[in-house]
């Protein structure tokens, strides 16, 4: 795998590592819910989310 | 249920693990080895019963704060691109089994840091195996509805528990020695109880959401309007943001360093596969396992009793809806939970406890007598010992700490243990000063702290019921509350003790580091673990190791350990490798290195380290010795360099001093010969005037006689002075200080000159000389020299013709191109042997008397000389018939190198 590619992952813990800790993580206090989810679990579980796709799409494309 | 039924299934459960990994094992032991599904499932080891269980009383007391065990690994996966790689890497090169090992390791090798990592890990692990029991113990209790626990040792069902688990855990941890061997039936059943303990929390989740509940929203709606949502909706203070960060770096630091997650992710890891789907598919496995905690949770609250423990209300939801099936199902997924953990913790400690506390310190002198069987078993028995061990001491810590203490602070003293890893680590694993006098203080120092903030306090309150620490603080002081002593109020005693317990130990890790330097070893593996990358060029070669070994004392230990065939099997291996001859006595630090690597797999690192160092003898290096040998290789090679060099200069100077030598010896010969010949020549005319003067000198001779005598001796001075003058002329050419004074006359006219100037003599002699002249014989040439040349071939040829019978014959052709004259004499010839020398100085005949009357030797070497100035040749032969031919060639027009 491509250094490149790796880097990838690595942006991508950093960016998780900003979103989930303060002041960041400070923002997902909204008052909404969504199906029974407040706010909160909403943006976590989004992100969280996301994370795996985008860890799923790079693996499979660059890892060899 | 009654607990006999229930002890009847879990008997069945355990059995049938055992048969799946029986069969497994049997069948398909390649296939689930490799598969990266096992892998993946196996990491999920990670949620164990205090996530199945405790997630939900955190969610029910704390809100959002339960999923900070989850977000630490959840941003660490994608990092393991670089770093697990980079521990992998290193660990599957020098067979690394623990995490103790590979701390140990990176600080050279450092026996009593592996036994304090591992002192460390038992501590902190016991209460997180402690835990499991009493989650198992209390579900068993609400499934069963039984109460009568703890009273009696052989009447607690959590004892027979505990006992039934470590058994399992026992024989399955531990059917090989090889503590790197993958165990293939025992993780494809922890990847089964993954499996079930996922399908299950997944079904109870939807159980109480949509059948005990009208879906999510209904859940929400409901406990909106009768309990405090509050703490679900986000952060609402710094303090709560802190407590919430600090738990996510512990939960992030723990998925590297928990000895059960480092077995997992490293030392199970078999392919790149593995890698592959593990960074995707294990948040994908805490993301399902966490969906519906809240709805659980709420559920929870809003219909059971408020003294209810949250922490089991899975169990009592079911219950309380009359499904006594569906609650034995939660306990089976608990009881998966809690199985797996148990059996991958306690094999990892035990294997790290065996490998670095009680076969380097204990028994190690033991080892080298036996066979390998009897080794083999004898470690094997070791390992089953610890971990019945480590599980009845975690059932004595649970059975003293039986109260109200909820899972969650329980399973966070193993967490803020296990973080004093970290530094270490971490650090170490990107920093090559960090050193083992660093790492050992820092994690002393840390585990103190954590001891006087967090442990102390959690003893007093949970074993002796002791409330004055945690609600007034030490000695009554407000400063030293657990929870105040970061002097900010609202941060727990968690986040309290990680930071001043991680500050301390980061602290003295870094200071001792940078002020005391590490010895060889250390600074040699932390540049070994620093620059991984270039791995593969480090390993082997670059292990400095000064010592004396024998192929044979090494031999035999591996084969004591490894059995002879595998034992002879690697160490052929060996040897076509790296090319050493069988023959070879002694071993390299390349063997030593290597065969220690192939102990470490089944003794740990430090077991290993000290066996080989036992047979090799090895000296102990200083830091001085071997900047000596870097030093003495780097100068070694220099020197090496430069005295090739010289010894090429020199062979091509040998070379040419061997020819000149020949030159000189053939020239020192000449020499010889010529002062030999010179003073012949010097001494004939000397005696003969010496004694003609002798003669002379007598007063009674008479005239005639007299002047006879006198005659010779005006002969000999003529000749003396003709001879000197012939070796000062030969002398001059030679060096090429006699310059040529060149005319236009033709050499026709030269050449009738010298013939007249000898036939006087001729005619006297009675000898006719012949010419057949060609005119106009154009050629820039000397007079003088040329008349010498002509006059000394001539008088040449007189001297050996007869007298009165002798015929001189004198051609001078004028060709195209050359001028060829050619002097024929019917005289004796020239001795055929003697043809090639004639010209060259002083050459004589050996038949001297015969053919040579008068003579300096000097003619012909002044003749030859003067015509190659001219850019001709001179050759002699015989003639057709008898005497010589002497023939010079000269090119008209042709400038000669002289002009």
């Amino acid at each position: 795998m491509k250094i490149r590619h790796q880097q990838k992952l690595v942006v991508l813990s950093l960016g998780l590592a900003f979103l989930f800790n303060i002041p960041l993580v400070l923002v997902f206090a909204k008052k909404w819910t969504l199906f029974g989810f407040p706010a909160f679990y909403v943006f976590t579980f989004l992100f969280w989310i996301l994370s795996i796709v985008i860890s799923y799409v790079v693996m499979s494309r660059h890892y060899d | 249920m009654t607990k006999y039924a229930l002890t009847i299934l879990i008997l069945l459960y355990l059995g049938m693990l055992f048969l799946i990994a029986y069969y497994v094992e049997k069948k398909y032991k390649k296939a689930a080895s490799s598969s990266p599904l096992v892998y993946v499932l196996g990491l999920a080891t990670y949620c164990s019963a205090w996530t199945y269980y405790g997630s939900i009383g955190m969610a029910t007391t704390q809100g959002i704060n339960f999923l900070t065990i989850y977000i630490g690994p959840v941003i660490a996966v994608p990092l393991w691109i670089v770093t697990l790689r980079k521990i992998i890497s290193i660990s599957k090169s020098n067979n690394i089994s623990s995490i103790a090992d590979f701390i140990a390791l990176r600080y050279g090798n450092s026996r009593s840091l592996g036994l304090l990592i591992t002192s460390i890990c038992t501590i902190a692990i016991i209460p997180y195996i402690s835990l499991q029991l009493k989650a198992v113990s209390e579900s068993f209790a609400l499934v069963s509805n039984d109460n009568t626990s703890g009273e009696h040792l052989f009447q607690d069902s959590a004892f027979y528990l505990s006992l039934v688990i470590g058994m399992f855990t026992a024989f399955f941890g531990t059917r090989s020695s090889d503590a790197t061997h993958n165990r293939t039936g025992m993780l494809f059943t922890v990847a089964v109880e993954s499996v079930i303990k996922l399908v299950i929390f997944l079904a109870i989740g939807i159980y109480v959401t949509y059948f005990m509940y009208d879906g999510t929203t209904d859940i929400y709606e409901i406990a909106k309007s009768s309990i405090d949502l509050s703490n679900h909706f986000g952060i609402n203070s710094l303090a709560s943001g802190l407590n919430w960060s600090f738990m996510i770096v512990v939960s992030f630091m723990m998925i590297f360093l928990l000895p059960r997650q480092f077995h997992l992710t490293v030392v199970e890891y078999a392919q790149k596969s593995h890698l592959k789907h593990a960074i995707w598919g294990f948040p994908l496995y805490l993301l399902l396992f966490n969906i519906f905690v809240i709805f659980i949770a709420w559920a929870g609250r809003i219909s059971l009793p408020e003294n209810a423990n949250p922490d089991y209300y899975t169990i009592l939801l079911p219950l309380s809806d009359g499904n006594v099936t569906m609650a034995t199902l939660v306990f089976f997924g608990g009881l998966s939970a809690a199985v797996s953990m148990i059996v991958i913790s306690s094999l990892a400690l035990s294997t790290m406890i065996s490998n670095n506390v009680i076969i380097p310190y204990g028994i190690l002198s033991r080892f080298g007598k036996d066979t390998s069987e009897r080794n083999n078993e004898f470690i094997k028995n070791i390992r089953r010992g610890v971990i019945l061990l480590l599980v009845l001491m975690a059932y004595t810590l649970f059975v003293s700490i039986r109260n109200d203490q909820s899972l969650f602070s329980l399973g966070l003293i193993s967490f803020i243990i296990v973080a004093q890893l970290a530094p270490s680590f971490f650090i170490g694993m990107y920093w090559n000063r960090g050193t083992s006098l660093g790492a050992k203080v820092g994690i002393v120092g840390g585990y103190l702290v954590t001891v006087f903030t967090y442990i102390v306090p959690f003893i007093y309150s949970s074993v002796f019921n002791n409330n004055s620490i945690m609600e007034q603080g030490y000695f009554g002081w407000d400063i030293l509350r657990p929870d105040n002593m970061l002097a900010v109020s609202d941060i727990t005693a968690t986040t309290t003790t990680f930071f001043w317990s991680i500050f301390v130990n980061t602290g003295l890790y870094l200071t001792l580091s940078v002020m005391v330097k590490g010895n060889y070893r250390e600074r040699n593996y932390g540049e070994i673990y620093v620059n991984s990358g270039d791995y593969d060029a480090l390993q082997e070669s670059a292990y400095i190791w000064q010592g004396e070994a024998y192929f044979k004392d090494i031999s035999e230990l591996l084969i004591r350990f490894l059995g002879e065939e595998k034992a002879k099997k690697r160490i052929d291996h060996f040897r076509t490798k790296y090319n050493i001859h069988p023959d070879e006595k002694l071993a390299d630090a390349r063997f030593v290195n290597y065969s220690e690597k192939l102990l470490s797999s089944i003794l740990g690192n430090v077991s290993a380290k000290k066996l080989i160092a036992n047979v090799v003898n090895e000296k102990p290096l200083s830091l001085v010795d071997v900047l000596d040998v870097l030093e003495e290789n780097k100068i070694a090679i220099a020197t090496n360099k430069k005295l090739k060099k010289k010894s090429k200069e020199l062979e091509e100077l040998t070379d040419r001093l061997t020819e000149a030598n020949i030159k000189l010896q053939e020239l020192d010969r000449k020499k010889d010969t010529f002062l030999n010949t010179v003073a012949h020549e010097l001494k004939t005319p000397v005696t003969s005037i010496g004694i003609s003067s002798d003669v002379l000198l007598d007063e009674d001779m008479p005239q005639e006689l007299r002047s006879r005598f006198l005659k010779n001796i005006q002969t000999d001075t003529d000749r003396l002075s003709s001879l000197i003058g012939n070796i000062l002329d030969l002398e001059k050419l030679a060096s090429g200080r006699e310059k040529l004074n060149l005319s236009h006359l033709s050499l026709d006219h030269t050449l009738k000159k010298a013939i007249e100037g000898i036939r006087i003599i001729a005619q006297k002699k009675g000898i006719n000389i012949q010419e057949e002249i060609d005119d106009n014989l154009h050629f820039k040439h000397d007079y003088t020299k040329f008349y010498q040349v002509f006059t000394n071939i001539l008088s040449n040829a007189l001297k050996f013709v007869k007298d009165n019978e002798g015929k001189i014959t004198i051609r001078a052709k004028n060709l195209d191109n050359d001028i060829v004259i050619e002097f024929i004499d019917n005289g004796v010839g020239v001795d055929p042997v003697d043809l090639p020398f004639i010209f060259d100085k002083f050459y004589q005949s050996k038949n001297q008397d015969l053919k040579k009357p008068i003579g300096s030797g000097f003619g012909l070497a002044i003749v030859k000389t003067i015509v190659e100035m001219h850019g001709g040749q001179i050759t002699a032969s015989n003639g057709n018939h008898k005497g010589a031919v002497f023939t010079i060639k000269l090119t008209k027009y042709e400038k000669s190198t002289h002009y």
